[in-house]
């Protein structure tokens, strides 16, 4: 018996699935990430769970309880806002303490408890402050204590880290995993941005249209994507066109127009199928010594390291080169591009494209 | 921000001394000692300030219209917070149209109003009546706060809402924690143009009063058609002073930016 799990829920706007058959068990104490881009139904899916929008069909079980029909106050979830929702017109403390007020939990403990959460989220100091005296990052962290201090068997976070500046957003990434593992809190976190699924969540899983494309850990996840879509919209990929002559034992794959034939032992449909490799794992090399010779295109620097697109007979090719020695070569230079084999994923050509 | 240039001074000027002037003008001549509508050049004299309080008739509309008016802000107010709640927040059928019901006193002129109901009332058998002079000010009002709890409405958080049903408050808890206290500037600003718009009103009521409910305007009314002398001057300084006071009172309670205009 899971300790979260989502059975089959839907959401129907009129004819429109905003969300079809979702199914979901989550473990105590686990960090799972809903990823998808806008529209995909990973909000409603939260808002299911929190109890503010209604399944059309399925049903939600907290353990042995069947919670599909409860009206919010009685889930009693930790629900964290993407505006965050705080009370303007209520302090920091005041905020905080609300949930233990319906509690009806005394004085002397709701000011000890939120004196304790506080200091969990480095805001002990703040505590007299109003909202609208904050700054965003402070104003999020308020939001996870409000959150947090009613001690709720699950945390909902809807996008908690897009309203806030790039560098900030890193921090609280880390921050916000450090707080759900102090606290052991199992966690449900809405995001469309892929870097802050992986770097902090135990499972991420992918949503497309209202439908879950794949679930998995981040590192299997990236590198073992489903489909072409999760494998561009996690990570950046190349894909390739190629043709695959089935066998007992895998498939040959034949890259197209390169005369480049290797083992494969994915097993997509079909003959004609696309092959996907990330920048990150091809490297370059004097123009003789490479599977396949190309031409740079365009060259970026990005600090850490540098993107090379190189245009080759199999098309044009991104290369993340490390920003380690030497800088690569310059546009208009020829090159050529190494790779393993083992490290090239064979997928259905066009699937979900 | 951008400064103004001289002309543009000039011209904000000259508006402003506008629509001052004749306010400052009346204030003025309301101490005058003299018999007639003159400026006190050379003196100064409370006699016709004395003359107001000691006229029966003036006091007993001044607490007429005082009564009416918070009776009729305060009314219209309770009406306009669920009708607000329901515009914003309920798909049902009559939605535009009772949108539209609670906007037409602004469109449909005074004097129409006045008729109608001067009609209705002696229809009814109930001309006089204060309570019926006190519906009809509602009635007029209702616009005025209807559209600042609106726009409070729509331009409030709803998820502060949502936040709280999840830690566990129930609707009515929601409602008054809240909702509530998001939407006191909207409805305090709304109950206070009621207020003012009632104390002002005299187009309708000169039609809906008797003699024993006369508003204040209407008395103006009525003795300005009569004579002229520095007594209404007196009165209309007096006026201007309780309408200033509201507004300083208001506006170190609440700020007059956040209720008028909106801003957070």
């Amino acid at each position: 018996m899971s300790f979260l799990s989502v059975r089959n829920v839907s959401k129907y706007y009129g004819p429109v699935a905003a969300v079809d058959s979702f199914g979901l068990d989550v473990e105590k104490g686990e960090f799972i990430s809903l990823l998808g881009p806008s529209g995909c139904g990973k909000t409603t899916t939260l808002q299911m769970v929190a109890g503010l929008v209604r399944p059309s069909a399925g049903t939600i079980m907290m353990g042995e309880r069947d919670i599909t029909h409860l009206p919010p106050p009685q889930r009693e979830l930790g629900v964290v806002f993407q505006s965050y929702a705080l009370f303007p017109h209520m302090t920091v403390a005041e905020n905080v303490s609300f949930g233990l007020e319906m509690r009806k939990v005394a004085k002397a403990e709701r000011d000890r408890r939120v004196k304790d959460i506080l200091a969990l989220v480095h805001l002990l100091a703040l505590a007299d402050r109003y909202p609208r005296e904050m700054s965003g990052g402070q104003r999020q962290r308020v939001a996870i204590a409000r959150a947090l201090v009613i001690n709720p068997p699950v945390l909902l976070l809807d996008e908690p880290l897009s309203n806030l500046d790039a560098q900030l957003r890193e921090e609280m990434q880390f921050e916000l995993r450090r707080i759900q593992q102090v606290v052991g809190i199992t966690t449900i976190m809405v995001t469309h941005d892929q870097s802050e699924a992986l770097s902090i969540s135990d499972r991420v899983v992918v949503m497309e249209q209202g439908r879950i494309t794949q679930v998995d850990t981040p590192y299997e996840l990236y590198e073992r994507p489903r489909n072409p879509f999760i494998s561009s919209f996690v990570g950046k990929s190349n894909f390739l066109a190629a043709t695959a002559e089935h066998h007992a034992g895998g498939a040959t794959i034949s890259i197209g127009n390169t005369g480049i034939t290797f083992q494969a032992n994915d097993r997509p449909k079909g003959k004609h199928v696309s092959v996907f490799i990330r920048p990150e794992k091809l490297r370059l090399t004097a123009p003789s010594e490479g599977q396949i010779e190309g031409t740079v295109t365009s060259r970026y620097f990005m600090g850490n390291q540098w993107l090379v697109s190189a245009k080759t007979p199999a098309g044009t090719l991104s290369v993340a080169v490390q920003n380690f020695g030497a800088p690569p070569p310059p546009i208009g230079e020829k090159v050529g591009l190494v790779w393993r084999n083992d490290d090239c994923r064979v997928l259905a050509a066009g699937a979900a494209e | 921000m951008q400064r103004n240039g001289p002309v543009a001074l000039i011209f904000h000027s000259l508006v402003v001394a506008f629509m001052l002037a004749p306010m400052v003008v009346v204030c003025l001549v309301a101490f005058t000692p003299e018999n007639t509508l003159t400026m006190p050049w050379n003196s100064l004299s409370l006699r016709w300030f004395e003359a107001v309080f000691e006229h029966a008739d003036f006091m007993a509309s001044f607490w007429n219209s005082v009564r009416l008016a918070l009776l009729s802000a305060t009314i219209s107010t309770f009406l306009a917070v669920p009708a607000a709640l329901a515009i914003t927040r309920y798909e049902f059928r009559g939605r535009d149209a009772l949108n539209a019901l609670f906007l037409s006193p602004l469109i449909i002129p005074h004097l129409v109003l006045g008729v109608a109901f001067l009609r209705l009332f002696s229809l009814m058998g109930a001309t006089g009546s204060f309570a019926w002079l006190v519906a009809t000010h509602a009635i007029v009002v209702s616009p005025y706060t209807l559209r600042l709890i609106l726009a409070s409405l729509t331009s409030m958080d709803r998820n502060a809402e949502n936040a709280a049903r999840t830690l566990g408050a129930g609707e009515w808890t929601v409602f008054c924690r809240i909702t509530m206290p998001l939407l006191l500037p909207g409805i305090s600003g709304g109950w206070l143009l009621a207020f003012i718009n009632s104390f002002d009103e005299l187009t309708m009521s000169i039609f809906v009063t008797s003699p024993s409910t006369v508003t204040l305007p209407v008395r103006m009314y009525m003795y300005a058609s009569e004579s002229i002398d520095p007594m209404m001057a007196a009165v209309s300084a007096l006026m201007i002073a309780v309408a200033t006071v509201t507004m300083i009172v208001l506006d170190r309670m609440f700020g007059l930016d956040r209720l008028l205009v909106g801003k957070g």
